[in-house]
């Protein structure tokens, strides 16, 4: 699979993230995930589902607790995708 | 690698013994001369790794004798991480042959969670004085920083443990009266509370969950991935499979909920025929797995299909039942179940091979009088109508007591505290005397705060005891209050907390606090009035609705929310507010 750089990670999370936002949600980079979104603790898990397939990834669940904003999740992905 | 040949077979070559062993360490001495065993699978259904119960003994015994080189004293605490993986079994195990009390700590990891992990950690490695504590590579930075805070001389992963040396002494089996493990579930996060469970009282509850719970026969295989840290993961799916001796698979909990569809094949691969869940997680079956899918799985084998832990909800089983039917799945395969960690784990199971029973009884009656009176669901009256599952009959050598506040002991149909003594009941909770005297009578009744009531010998649960709600001499059951607030499109369950406190002029309030993420004042001002206006409708009651930010109601470390602390929370919002405004501000 070819290298993604940031902002094509992004936007692929962006698009798996609006399916579980409020349709009037704007998400942006600094949008936190379980205080903006209101994402319970399956939906998390539901994403990093999605997350682990669509970039063919294992993700470190231990990390997942130090993700707040979706910069950060996407800055996680990438070092995950590109080790 | 063909993986089909190297998870542990379902037919083992040793004489089946359901439970009959004097302790733990006793019970997996036997099932190590068979061939059955656990097995670990990824996230992505691949058979990570297996452990027979030979090996798992002779590996446990083997970190036995290096524990026993470290100078504990005979009873100490050691403090595991109760990740699903064979690491946590070899050290439960190990604590077993060692003369040491494991406590298995909570696994659970939330998004942006980092702080609360610690700091719940830290309180349980307090409460239970552990002298060691362990966690596999992937958590270990949590329990480090955990633990940082005391003075524990031995605190690390495995491979920590596993450098030292072999101690020549003989292995320190347990007594019967000695403790076999401490669990920490039913309490809340802020004051966790130890159950203390010996071995006589686990072994107890195992035969029963063996033979008359479950009936296990030459055959049968579990899956689970319920988490180790409770009781039902714990005794109902570690130590009830090792003490019949039969294989299991074992998913973890993270990776089920990522990826619930997992249990279903995982149960169709292997052919296994009992495995439980909570009612959320055939829910969350129910509204993952994509139809196109069910076709592959064969759930034919799956003969008990068990619940528990939460309130039994019949509807939604059916829902599960419904959708599996074409992939073989039979609803008479659900078995409901009650039970507690301080039972050790079960208190009664409904019959075998029946499915769900539920007790159709009058709503009013129920809420008016405290009594159940059997509706006829073909000819109803006008009151509306309550459907509620039977969980069967206490285990053979338990007895239960429906009892009102007095304490007198109450007829069937009538609903009270429920009451249960027997072999199985814990001990203490450890360094907690009040605590325990104020549930655990001198002469081994248990009240376990349970409402209840006895129809046909079996017991129907209603809600919790120290939660009613009580306005006008009318019961209230605070979860049906919530319920309305979980059916709005803003809200989810566990958003809500509803109780009762005492006004200025000595009436009963009841209290709704909602957990709201709306902002816009007008939105918020609907919200309420919605609330209000549905309450009223439905239990014509007016009920003061506070609406309070995400994560603001506290949680038991089951993740249940507290309403006793709740309520405490809200009492001391309202002092603090009274005096702002008494000082003019």
């Amino acid at each position: 699979m070819p290298e993604k750089n940031y902002s094509e990670i992004l936007e692929d999370v962006l698009k798996i993230l609006e399916r579980f936002a409020k349709p009037s949600e704007k998400i942006s980079e600094e949008t936190e995930l379980v205080r903006d979104l209101e994402l319970d603790s399956l939906q998390v898990m539901e994403i990093v589902q999605e997350v682990e397939d669509s970039f063919d990834i294992l993700f470190p669940l231990n990390d997942i607790s130090g993700i707040r904003t979706v910069k950060d999740f996407v800055l996680k992905i990438q070092k995950e995708a590109n080790p | 690698m063909n993986i089909s040949q190297t998870i542990t077979q379902t037919e083992n070559n040793i004489p089946l013994r359901c439970g009959n062993f004097q302790t733990l360490g006793e019970a997996l001495d036997y099932a190590a001369k068979g061939v059955t065993g656990l097995n670990f699978y990824s996230g992505k259904g691949e058979l990570l790794s297996t452990v027979s119960y030979h090996q798992l003994c002779n590996k446990a015994k083997t970190l036995a004798r290096k524990l026993m080189g470290l100078g504990f004293s005979r009873g100490d605490r050691m403090a595991l991480v109760a990740e699903t993986d064979a690491d946590f079994a070899r050290f439960f195990f190990a604590c077993q042959y060692a003369g040491l009390v494991p406590v298995p700590l909570p696994a659970a990891i939330h998004l942006g969670g980092r702080q609360a992990i610690v700091e719940n950690l830290r309180k349980l490695i307090r409460s239970s004085g552990a002298r060691a504590v362990m966690s596999s590579s992937s958590f270990f930075p949590f329990l480090a920083e955990a633990a940082s805070v005391f003075n524990i001389r031995y605190i690390g992963d495995p491979g920590f443990f596993d450098e030292f040396p072999e101690s020549d002494s003989p292995l320190q089996y347990p007594e019967p009266t000695d403790i076999a493990y401490l669990q920490y579930t039913s309490g809340s996060t802020r004051f966790p509370r130890g159950v203390v469970i010996t071995q006589k009282a686990v072994m107890a509850n195992l035969a029963g969950i063996i033979q008359h719970g479950l009936s296990v026969r030459t055959g049968d295989r579990c899956t689970s991935w319920l988490p180790f840290y409770h009781d039902m993961g714990l005794v109902g799916f570690l130590l009830a499979p090792m003490a019949s001796q039969l294989s299991i698979d074992y998913l973890s909990t993270r990776d089920f909920a990522m990826r619930p569809r997992l249990w279903l094949s995982l149960i169709s691969r292997n052919r296994s025929t009992i495995s439980y869940s909570p009612t959320f997680g055939y829910a969350l079956c129910e509204r993952r797995v994509r139809p196109s899918e069910i076709e592959q799985y064969n759930l034919t084998s799956w003969r008990i299909a068990g619940t528990g832990a939460e309130p039994i909800r019949a509807d939604i089983l059916e829902r599960f039942a419904r959708l599996l039917s074409p992939a073989g799945f039979d609803s008479k395969a659900f078995v409901a179940s009650y039970g507690m960690a301080e039972c050790s784990l079960a208190v009664s199971f409904a019959p075998l091979d029946r499915g769900l029973e539920t007790d159709s009884i009058d709503a009013t009656e129920l809420m008016k009088n405290g009594k159940a009176v059997p509706v006829d669901v073909d000819h109803p009256a006008s009151s509306e109508i309550k459907q509620l599952v039977f969980c069967g009959r206490p285990l053979p050598g338990h007895e239960v007591e429906i009892r009102d506040e007095k304490g007198v002991a109450l007829p069937e149909r009538v609903c009270g505290v429920l009451h249960v003594r027997g072999p199985s009941v814990m001990n203490e909770y450890l360094n907690d005397p009040e605590t325990t005297r104020e549930i655990l009578s001198p002469d081994g009744w248990l009240n376990t705060g349970d409402l209840a009531y006895m129809a046909k010998n079996q017991i129907v649960i209603t809600g919790r005891k120290k939660d009613l709600i009580i306005v006008n001499g009318r019961n209230i059951w605070p979860q049906d209050i919530e319920y309305i607030v979980e059916q709005l499109p803003e809200t989810r369950s566990r958003d809500a907390a509803a109780f009762s406190v005492t006004d200025e002029d000595g009436e009963d309030a009841v209290v709704l606090v909602v957990q709201c993420r709306q902002l816009d004042e007008t939105e918020r001002i609907r919200l309420v009035d919605i609330l209000r206006e549905r309450i009223l409708e439905e239990f014509g009651i007016d009920c003061m609705i506070e609406l309070v930010p995400p994560h603001t109601l506290p949680q038991t470390s089951s993740g249940k929310i507290s309403r006793t602390m709740a309520r405490t929370d809200f009492l001391r919002r309202q002092g603090e507010m009274t005096a702002s405004q008494s000082t003019g501000n």
